[in-house]
């Protein structure tokens, strides 16, 4: 007998009067300046929707890192996608969160109003889908994001080759968040003193790929995405500041085992190897990013299809770079609020809900 | 970064299971947590199960927050739950596993 | 007889005989009225009165979605318009462009649930048109209705009317239609109850006008959802707005879709709901008003306008917020575009 209640595991972690206490601890804790890094857009987005940053003490200072799996996209990417997306007999097939991004010459809504079929899906397994439907047609998936999303994209492969879908391919913009966590810390002038690190990503990783960077002494906490789960976890990182003991700790245990997920694990390395990739605002870093192996060449976008995009640069005037490394916020942008807006978005971090600039000017921006 | 729902699954075929989110059900892949089987919660992200939710942490979390945060402020854990109109935390706490 | 009478075909366009046909088969035998059935270039019409006058172009897709199909909408978005206006709606002109192929059979089902719509919400359509293209240049069928409506004396509610100490009352549930379009959106499907709300409310304006004339100002929250209404509505009056984020009703499988696909129901579109800003003193007796009517049954106060002056610390351009969880403000904008479901 389960004599255990029964959870939404979502209401029950939304509840103010915990909030409300946890933030109070914060504001008793000794005065001292402290930064701490997010480096998940989900936790970018909450902390400024739910008015985090604003309610916590002045000392602390919450800045947000390559969280936002659009914004580190290089516009070399998108545009080599954008190209592709525009050959005849394509379907191009993306996350909604792809659709407003602006590349080099246009966006993938610009290509569609060019005459590009362009599909928003879900999930990858739709863009399976969209291939067996149209076997005239050869569907490309943008495969962006990190280690959360890149094995359900390895699933979609396997299942393409096993199934004989020799219509459908990936365009692998993946990258790894650890590596990208290290290459941070290397960068001359960077003060983080702890990382809020990714719940979701951690669900599949686990602990471990951060221990290297508690060892340099930097406090980890994988937190969940709770207005309650971000406070709890904040206060986590200040209590090992405090006692100097540095370490990986999990606040949100109900969704992250420390060995992570080793069956999707097992997956992405099935599919995908790690390969150099270049990062918007981190530069080339190496084994960052995942590349589709040999055996599934055949359903590599940027092995089948050539095209140009030598043409790609980075936006002008766009500091993105800067504020995904956390050494600037968006109002230090002469852009932002000006000429960069999110009906006219200049630079990714502005279009992505959950780009740092777009969640400043959502819900914190103020003349 | 990725936004991933607790889902419950509610049958499974192979592969594919069918799972609810606030009386919504969709079809999803359980192909990466082969383990999941009918009545467990999972993380749902982009169409796949991808980690189990484990119900003793979630209940130690919200211990945790209750006793970081006693009673006074709104109460935390009366809200109607999906299946049942009272949570019971107090009544019966974590250590009583079934 | 060698035409084909299954689908409608460019020559429905013509102006001949196929053109009578279709409008006498499909349009005026379902909505048929005294005024309309004397096929005439313009209906005429009697009304005396301060008129309301309005117009509006329904796109849809899928034509047919749970709880609603683009007749029923074409209606009760002129409709709404006109309620929201303090007007009894009395007339609405058509303007249908087909495309070419529809079965003949869609169009008598959009065409008999306009005039089941048109029923209930007691308004007649008295004069209208068709067109027909060619096979992809139209989306099915797009449907644009206008509609005129009387303004009882002494009523005058407008977007302009909100003023500070207002209280914010909302008749339903947030973002029902905007999450029954999106379930049947392809690659996106899930089954859920959930209906869409599209209704007609001229019923509901007239309990509220009745509870008290002094309703200040009305919207109904459509395409751009509850953010745009309140930042219009904000910006007309030259007042600020804040919200309770806590009391907004939300169906639970609404917002499950808004956690699964990264929506906010702020945003999502409403077809039968209304935003109405009222004197605190006469909110209570609207409200309940509101509540004994069946499309007002969960309606709540969700905040209450402010002085822009006194706008809580926030300056600049920005007039509409909610409190958050933790006792802060947070800006709710103007919302840009489409919203589209993220992942990542
Ligand atoms: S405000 Fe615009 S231009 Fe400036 S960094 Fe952000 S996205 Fe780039």
């Amino acid at each position: 007998m389960n004599n255990l209640p029964v959870l939404s595991y979502l209401d029950e972690f939304r509840a103010s009067g915990p909030a409300g206490r946890l933030l109070d601890r914060l504001h008793r804790r000794p005065e001292r300046p402290v930064r701490i890094m997010e480096v998940c857009g989900t936790h970018t987005m909450a902390i400024s929707r739910h008015g985090i940053r604003q309610a916590s003490p002045a000392w602390l200072r919450l800045i947000s890192g390559p969280g936002c799996p659009v914004c580190v996209t290089s516009n070399y990417d998108i545009d080599s996608f954008i190209e592709m997306s525009l050959l005849p007999g394509v379907i191009a097939a993306s996350f909604g969160d792809m659709l407003k991004v602006p590349g080099t010459r246009m966006g993938l809504g610009g290509a569609r109003a060019r005459g590009a079929r362009v599909e928003i899906v879900y999930s990858t397994l739709d863009a399976l889908r969209l291939a067996r439907e149209n076997p005239d047609c050869k569907v490309i998936f943008f495969g962006v994001g990190f280690e959360t999303t890149a094995p359900t994209v390895a699933a979609a492969i396997a299942a393409a080759r096993q199934s004989g879908a020799s219509n459908f391919f990936v365009y692998s913009a993946h990258k790894l968040v650890p590596p990208a966590l290290s290459a941070l810390c290397r960068m001359p002038g960077l003060a983080v003193d702890a990382f809020l690190c990714p719940g979701h990503v951690s669900a599949i990783i686990g602990a471990d790929p951060y221990r290297p960077l508690a060892e340099r002494g930097i406090p980890c906490v994988i937190s969940g995405f709770e207005t309650v789960d971000i406070l709890q976890s904040l206060n986590m990182i200040l209590d090992q500041l405090d006692s100097g003991d540095c370490r990986v700790e999990v606040e949100y245990a109900r969704g992250v085992r420390p060995g992570g997920n080793p069956a999707a694990l097992e997956m992405m390395n099935s599919v995908f190897a790690p390969c150099d990739a270049g990062w918007r605002g981190l530069g080339t870093i190496p084994a960052s990013g995942l590349t589709i192996r040999e055996e599934f060449a055949a359903h590599d976008a940027a092995r089948v299809f050539a095209v140009d995009a030598s043409y790609s640069r980075e936006p002008a005037g766009c500091i993105c770079g800067a504020i995904l490394t956390g050494q600037k916020i968006p109002p230090d942008c002469r852009r932002f609020a000006r000429t960069c807006t999110p009906d006219h978005p200049v630079g990714p971090c502005m279009v992505s809900s959950e780009g740092t600039c777009a969640a400043y000017y959502q819900y914190e921006f103020q003349d | 970064m990725c936004l991933a729902v607790p889902a419950k699954i509610i049958e499974t075929d192979g592969q594919q299971a069918i799972v609810e989110i606030g009386g919504l059900r969709k079809q999803a892949s359980i192909v990466l947590l082969p383990e999941a089987v009918t009545g467990d919660y999972v993380l749902l992200h982009a169409g796949f199960a991808i980690s189990m939710i484990d119900k003793k942490e979630a209940l130690e979390t919200l211990l945790l927050f209750e006793e970081l945060a006693p009673p006074g402020g709104r109460p935390g854990l009366s809200g109607p739950g999906p299946e049942d109109g009272d949570l019971g935390l107090k009544e019966t706490p974590a250590a009583d596993d079934e | 007889m060698t035409h084909d009478t299954e689908t409608v075909q460019m020559a429905h366009g013509s102006g001949g005989r196929l053109g009578r046909e279709l409008v006498e088969s499909v349009f005026s035998s379902a909505l048929a009225n005294n005024i309309l059935n004397r096929l005439d270039d313009a209906a005429c019409l009697e009304v005396q009165g301060r008129l309301a006058f309005t117009i509006d172009g329904h796109v849809v897709s899928p034509l047919f979605f749970p709880g609603g199909d683009i007749g029923r909408l074409s209606v009760t978005g002129t409709v709404n318009d006109l309620a929201v206006m303090g007007a009894t709606p009395l007339y609405i002109a058509l303007g249908v462009v087909i495309e070419e192929g529809l079965p003949l059979h869609t169009l008598k089902l959009i065409t008999e649930s306009m005039r089941a719509t048109a029923g209930e919400a007691k308004v007649e359509v008295v004069t209208g048109d068709t067109k027909v293209v060619e096979r992809g240049a139209a989306d099915g069928v797009f449907i644009t209705t206008s509609g005129i409506g009387l303004i009882p004396e002494g009523v005058s509610p407008s977007g302009r009317g909100a003023r500070p100490g207002d209280a914010v009352i909302l008749s339903g549930t947030l973002g029902d239609h905007g999450v029954a379009i999106l379930s049947c959106r392809q690659g996106l499907e899930f089954d859920s109850m959930l209906k869409s709300d599209c209704a007609p409310l001229n019923s509901l304006v007239r309990e509220m006008l009745a509870a008290s004339v002094r309703v200040h100002a009305m919207r109904d929250p459509t395409r751009g959802g509850l953010a745009a209404a309140l930042n219009e509505i904000a910006a007309a009056s030259g007042v600020a707005i804040e919200i309770e984020e806590e009391t907004l009703p939300v169906k639970p499988s609404v917002r499950a879709a808004c956690e699964l696909f990264g929506l906010d129901p702020l945003l999502l579109a409403n077809e039968g709901k209304l935003v109405a800003f009222v004197p605190e003193d006469d909110a209570g007796s609207v409200l309940a008003a509101m509540r004994s009517h069946p499309l007002g049954a969960e309606a709540a106060i969700i905040g209450r306008v402010v002085d822009p002056a006194a706008g809580a610390g926030f300056s600049g351009p920005f007039r509409v917020f909610a409190r958050t969880v933790l006792g802060g403000l947070r800006i709710i904008r103007m919302p840009v575009g489409e919203q589209l479901p993220r992942i990542c």
